[in-house]
């Protein structure tokens, strides 16, 4: 039906005309409504996946690296971690690998003291796969030698304003000597050598040795309990697992997902929150949308009237206030992009807000965005409905005679 | 150009009337009205206030629907058409002037009366020449692209009319249409109608009050208490 064109197009020219012609200050208000909307529909999104991100980043870079590689479930340590090593080493794409021990043990300094636990690493190795090492903000990191040294994070030593102060040890600096009770019972003392803030809360309560230093105590070598490996990409974590099991890697590996269950729950406790307000978003764009048009409809009335009367379609009325509707809905979408973009996005990185995650700065995905535009202009599409069509529904006299 | 093409019948109403009920009350505003429009007459309806003028021209212009009765327009029984077919029936063949002058303030003039032929699916161009020939006929036509603030009240009831004869209406309603002007732009007005009645055989069919309109119409449908009566006062 040829009808159909005409009629989109009638009802595109009523709506350019109404908004082009009709009262600027309403159409400015209601755009901006609308941005506002859209931003406080973007607005915790962000926050969450700038959270989600940071988190993300938090792990890889200090905590787990890409992969990590664990013995099989029968036993407590990779046997020869050279070999397992030497296997991955010239895939493409891995870029470092740190084998190491992990172990619990006590910390006491003074009559204080807790229970942390505590890496034992080849330095270089580490430097490989972790950001650890840039992270001192006292002392130094370890050298490949050292012996009786250790180096800890900022909520095992205290004094650094960190979110679990009362358990930590109150304020060991570099220089002081703090005893370690390893789980087999070895007492050994060491000097505190550096201290490291990764603003992250996890890795802040890791303790690092030398390899060398931990197999004296634990009286084995050429041993691991993880291999970290560091991937020049994210995501694609799946593609290696796959190449390692090929290349004869019989130990249990995992990507870093696997270890990040606090991005999981953290997620999962905030997205009923996003959902909430993102549903109360909608809900305050469409009533604005449906104010405004309705508005518009109680003081044209009698235009529509006349209009109905002369042989316009009701049909045509509907989608001209549908298209004004969708048009300032669009409108407010990408004036709010301008806004996050252009004002939001670079305060936060100036100044980014503090979690326990470390700094996080807002994240637009793509996809978020697309969603809540598209979610923005169909609730715009039935807010710009009802009252039109509610409108057409009384009888032309009505209309156009009626009180 | 003369036209005028016989004696024929455009309405003819059978037994028409009209009940509006109010709560238990009944008032008959029509009351069982047999008329017959000759094409190409220059019409007035007349009687006092509240004697079903009104009411009797939005039956003809399928504005309204009847309580009973019958009425064929161009040899249409109306009765038989849709709610979206009667639409389309308005766009097509007929025009309105209302007293309002009703027309969209965010609009040209020129867009006001091209409206009706756009939505009859004409090209931007036809509607344009359509639209400034229609302009022309209320002798506007310098006035096409000023909004309706900037026009009188006179000047936009004939942007109005001009709206009204784009599609080249069978029939051309009007509902008291010099009621809100003064008399010279009143007087401008009915000699409109008679002129586009003389020139293009125009059947208009005229709600109006004013007792000197009778000498410049075709014929006067007297109506008293909504039923047709010879003549009144
Ligand atoms: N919607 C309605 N509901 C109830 N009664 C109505 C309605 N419309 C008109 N009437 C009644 O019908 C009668 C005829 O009304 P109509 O409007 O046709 O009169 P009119 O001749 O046009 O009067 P006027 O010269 O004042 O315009 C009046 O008594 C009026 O009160
Ligand atoms: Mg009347």
């Amino acid at each position: 039906m040829a009808s159909t064109t005409t009629e989109l197009k009638v009802s595109a020219f009523l709506a350019y005309k109404f908004i082009a012609k009709g009262n600027r200050g309403t159409s400015a208000l209601t755009i901006l409504i609308m941005a506002l909307a859209f931003v406080n529909l973007m607005f915790t999104t962000s926050v969450f996946d700038g959270m989600g991100d940071a988190t993300e980043k938090q792990v890889i870079d200090t905590l787990y690296s890409n992969i990590v590689i664990e013995p099989k479930d029968d036993e407590v340590y990779i046997k020869n971690p050279d070999s397992v090593v030497k296997k991955i080493i010239h895939v493409p794409g891995v870029i470092g690998t740190s084998a190491q021990y992990v172990t619990g043990a006590t910390i006491a300094y003074e009559e204080r003291s807790g229970a942390w636990s505590i890496r034992a690493v080849d330095p270089d190795d580490e430097r490989t796969v972790s950001l650890v090492p840039d992270m001192m903000i006292a002392g130094e990191y370890l050298s490949k030698y050292d012996r009786g040294e250790i180096i800890i994070g900022k909520e095992i030593a205290g004094g650094h304003g960190g979110s679990l102060e009362h358990i930590s040890l109150g304020g060991v600096v570099v220089g002081d000597t703090v005893e370690v009770t390893f789980t087999n019972g070895v007492r050994r003392e060491y000097r505190v050598k550096g201290i490291f803030d990764t603003n992250f809360i996890q890795s802040n309560q890791l303790a690092y040795v030398t390899e060398k230093e931990l197999e004296s105590v634990l009286g084995i070598h050429d041993m691991a309990s993880q291999i970290l490996v560091k991937t020049d990409t994210k995501g694609e974590e799946g593609r290696f697992l796959n190449q390692f099991v090929e290349l004869g890697v019989h130990e249990d590996i995992k990507p870093w997902t696997v270890y990040a269950g606090i991005v999981a729950t953290l997620t999962q406790s905030f997205s009923v929150l996003n959902t909430l307000t993102g549903a109360i978003g909608f809900f305050v764009a469409g009533v604005t949308i449906f104010i405004v048009i309705y508005v518009s409809t109680v003081s044209k009335r009698r235009q529509m009237g006349i209009l109905r009367a002369i042989g316009i379609k009701e049909s045509i009325i509907i989608r001209s206030y549908i298209f004004q509707a969708v048009f300032y809905a669009m409108c407010g979408c990408i004036a709010g992009l301008v806004i996050m973009f252009a004002i939001l996005v670079p305060y936060f990185i100036k100044h980014p807000m503090v979690f326990p995650m470390g700094n996080v700065t807002l994240l637009i995905e793509q996809k978020a965005a697309i969603v809540r535009s598209v979610g923005l202009i169909i609730s715009a599409a039935i807010a710009g409905f009802l009252p039109s069509w509610r409108a057409v529904r009384e009888t032309i006299l009505d209309a156009i005679w009626g009180d | 150009m003369m036209k005028r093409d016989g004696q024929d019948t455009i309405i003819a109403t059978r037994n028409l009337s009209r009940t509006y009920v109010m709560g238990n009350m009944q008032v008959t505003a029509l009351n069982q009205v047999t008329i017959d429009i000759r094409r190409g007459e220059f019409a007035a309806i007349m009687g006092k206030s509240g004697s079903g003028k009104s009411t009797l021209l939005h039956q003809l212009g399928l504005l309204d629907t009847p309580t009973e009765g019958e009425i064929m327009i161009d040899g249409v029984d109306i009765s038989r058409l849709s709610e979206s077919e009667q639409t389309r029936f308005r766009l097509e063949k007929f025009g309105y002037v209302f007293q309002e002058y009703a027309i969209l303030p965010e609009l040209t003039a020129l867009e006001n009366v091209y409206l009706p032929a756009m939505a009859l699916g004409l090209s931007q161009d036809e509607c344009v020449t359509k639209g400034v020939d229609a302009l022309e006929k209320v002798g506007l036509a310098e006035r096409a692209d000023h909004r309706p603030r900037a026009l009188s009240g006179g000047e936009q009831q004939r942007v109005a009319i001009a709206r009204a004869l784009i599609n080249k209406p069978k029939i051309l309603f009007a509902d008291e249409p010099t009621a809100n002007l003064d008399s010279a732009s009143s007087k401008q007005i009915l000699e409109l109608f008679r002129a586009l009645n003389r020139d293009i055989g125009q059947t208009v069919l005229m709600v109006t009050h004013e007792l000197e309109d009778a000498d410049i119409v075709d014929r006067v449908i007297w109506l008293a208490d909504g039923e047709v009566v010879e003549r009144e006062g």
